[in-house]
């Protein structure tokens, strides 16, 4: 019996690895068309741009070398493309700063109600995500205008509220209502989720326990639905700092982000390297919020393990 | 699952929800609400009712030409998707092999990635190739942002797929399309209809990447749209956003209708 499962042995784990042969290499190459598209449509053209934007274009429109970080130093230096970079991060910042205020509440009710209301809610949040983000921005701009043809201050001064139509159109303000509204749902989802997975038994015993509902929540809700709150955070940052339709409908000329900078470079002063400059400029501030994140989640988990 | 909420705070949590489901559903509401003004300029409040507008924007040949275009491009684009998609996730899900995390980053990369700088490298790239049709472009440009959504929604179905069925296939001296074909492809229907969905509503409502490849004889939906809000101040505006609205709504609905909303999202 015992020399027989010893013959047998050697034998099997052959089979074994035969047959895992078999089924692993059709499956790697499964995966090697979207390789080369992607190698040569994405990952390529991403290289080739970081290298452009060290390169020089001179009198007659002609990019080569010499190389050069001149392009990333002016940036840096003048004070118009830094103050569209601070825009940019401080308009991305606030945006999902009330992406997290507001996006509890609905994630709560969402994950904690009913199945018609939770539904409702889903349905809300996600259907205007389908909706093109030019309309979006358009009816904030029809809400917003400057003058008492607008929703807002049509309403408030027939309430008497005010008697001046408020000027919240192209403004920061405008962009950072926009953008809330077009990622919202980015925020919530994941939140939802999160919350969902946790154990209600642990609010109960904390609710037991005579703690109030806010100590219930940051003490045990809040801690526990991090994961959620990081994933939501890291979208809405880096969806936001990335956009172009909203700050060119809602910003004007006043509240300009990196996306409008960019569009600018290329197809106005038809400056490639600059434009690719602050292309990758757009690149590093969106991996390092999502490095940031990655990094705050694994230590998290490390601290938990201890 | 889990309990339902109560007590003081809960009505202060449905209270601040309602008024951001207004807050949501205000911008729409008011678009739709100024398609149907009868009045020249768009301004609040709506004067009267008409569906001119609508007549305009049918007899409108850019609009009409863009909405062809979008439609085309998006349902290329969604096939070009689930090609190249679903072969992917198959091999991210049945096959285990040395550095298929690093294969999942890879290919679903395009997702972190902002979209914009995508759309001006890709252009860089195709100027310097010396391609010239803005719909090849588009389509090229299309399918790397709409894989990676193909490719997630499949692989969570197919994670939901019971093994053992394909094996009893395969014993039974199915081959493997076969049992791919029989087995495997009607259990993740679902998935590779959302997936085709998200990939399809995506690509019609681009526009970080469609404005680098795009130009003037080809311009797709948001694009003519975006050039309309610059310089037309009639409600045909607002008659134009309250189609694509419509169109969104009947995506939304089969979807919710294929696999569910919230398990979509998920997706």
């Amino acid at each position: 019996m015992s020399s027989d499962s010893q013959a047998l042995a050697p034998a099997s784990s052959r089979l074994v690895e035969r047959i895992a042969l078999r089924l692993t290499l059709p499956a790697v190459l499964l995966a090697v068309p979207i390789l080369v598209f992607l190698a040569i449509f994405f990952f390529y053209p991403a290289i080739n741009l970081l290298f452009f934007s060290l390169l020089t274009q001179d009198a007659k429109g002609v990019v080569g070398p010499p190389h050069t970080l001149a392009h990333y130093t002016r940036f840096f230096e003048v004070d118009l493309y830094l103050r569209v970079f601070w825009n940019t991060l401080r308009i991305s910042l606030v945006t999902s700063a009330f992406a997290i205020v507001l996006g509890y509440p609905v994630a709560i009710v969402m994950s904690r109600s009913g199945p018609i209301v939770s539904r409702t809610i889903a349905l809300i949040v996600i259907a205007p995500l389908i909706v093109s983000v030019v309309v979006r921005s358009y009816g904030w701009q029809l809400i917003l205008v400057n003058s008492p043809n607008g929703l807002l201050n049509w309403a408030l001064m027939s309430i008497g509220i005010i008697s001046e139509p408020l000027a919240i159109l192209y403004s920061e303000t405008a962009v950072v209502i926009g953008s809330l509204h077009v990622f919202f749902p980015m925020m919530v989802l994941p939140l939802a989720s999160a919350l969902g997975k946790i154990d209600p038994n642990l609010e109960d015993c904390a609710r037991t326990l005579g703690a109030p509902w806010w100590k219930v929540f940051l003490r045990v809700t809040l801690p526990l639905s991090v994961p959620g709150l990081v994933a939501g955070f890291t979208l809405v940052f880096s969806l936001t700092a990335g956009s172009f339709v909203t700050p060119v409908i809602l910003g004007g000329t006043t509240a300009t982000m990196l996306g409008n900078l960019i569009e600018q470079q290329i197809f106005v002063v038809y400056d490639w390297p600059f434009g690719a400059a602050i292309a990758m400029v757009l690149v590093l501030v969106v991996f390092a919020i999502n490095t940031l994140s990655m990094r705050l989640l694994e230590g998290r988990r490390f601290r938990s393990v201890s | 699952m889990n309990r339902r909420l109560s007590g003081p705070g809960a009505w202060i949590l449905y209270f601040i929800t309602a008024l951001l489901m207004v807050f949501i559903l205000a911008p729409l509401a008011v678009v739709v609400a100024m398609s149907v003004s009868d009045s020249y300029f768009v301004s609040f409040p709506p004067q009267g009712f008409t569906l001119k507008w609508y007549g305009k924007i049918l007899q409108d040949r850019d609009f009409l030409a863009a909405l062809q275009l979008s439609g085309l491009l998006a349902f290329s684009t969604t096939m070009g998707s689930l090609l190249l998609g679903i072969p992917a996730a198959i091999a991210l899900t049945r096959g285990r092999f040395p550095g298929q995390d690093l294969l999942k980053g890879l290919v679903l990369s395009p997702l972190i990635f902002p979209a914009l700088v995508t759309g001006l490298a890709l252009m860089q790239l195709l100027s310097a190739m010396g391609s010239g049709d803005a719909r090849i472009n588009l389509l090229i440009g299309h399918i790397v942002v709409t894989s990676p959504y193909v490719i997630r929604a499949v692989v969570t179905s197919l994670l939901l797929v019971d093994y053992n069925l394909e094996d009893a296939a395969r014993t039974l001296g199915a081959n493997r399309l076969k049992t791919f074909w029989r087995i495997t492809l009607p259990q993740i229907a679902p998935g590779v209809a959302a997936g085709a969905l998200f990939a399809f509503m995506v690509s019609f409502d681009n526009y970080p990447v469609t404005m680098w490849l795009a130009n003037s004889e080809y311009s797709p939906v948001p694009l003519v749209l975006m050039r309309q809000l610059v310089n037309v101040f009639d409600p045909s505006v607002p008659a134009m956003s309250t189609v694509i609205i419509i169109l969104a709504v009947v995506g939304v609905l089969i979807l919710e209708r294929l696999v569910g909303l919230r398990r979509a999202a998920a997706m």
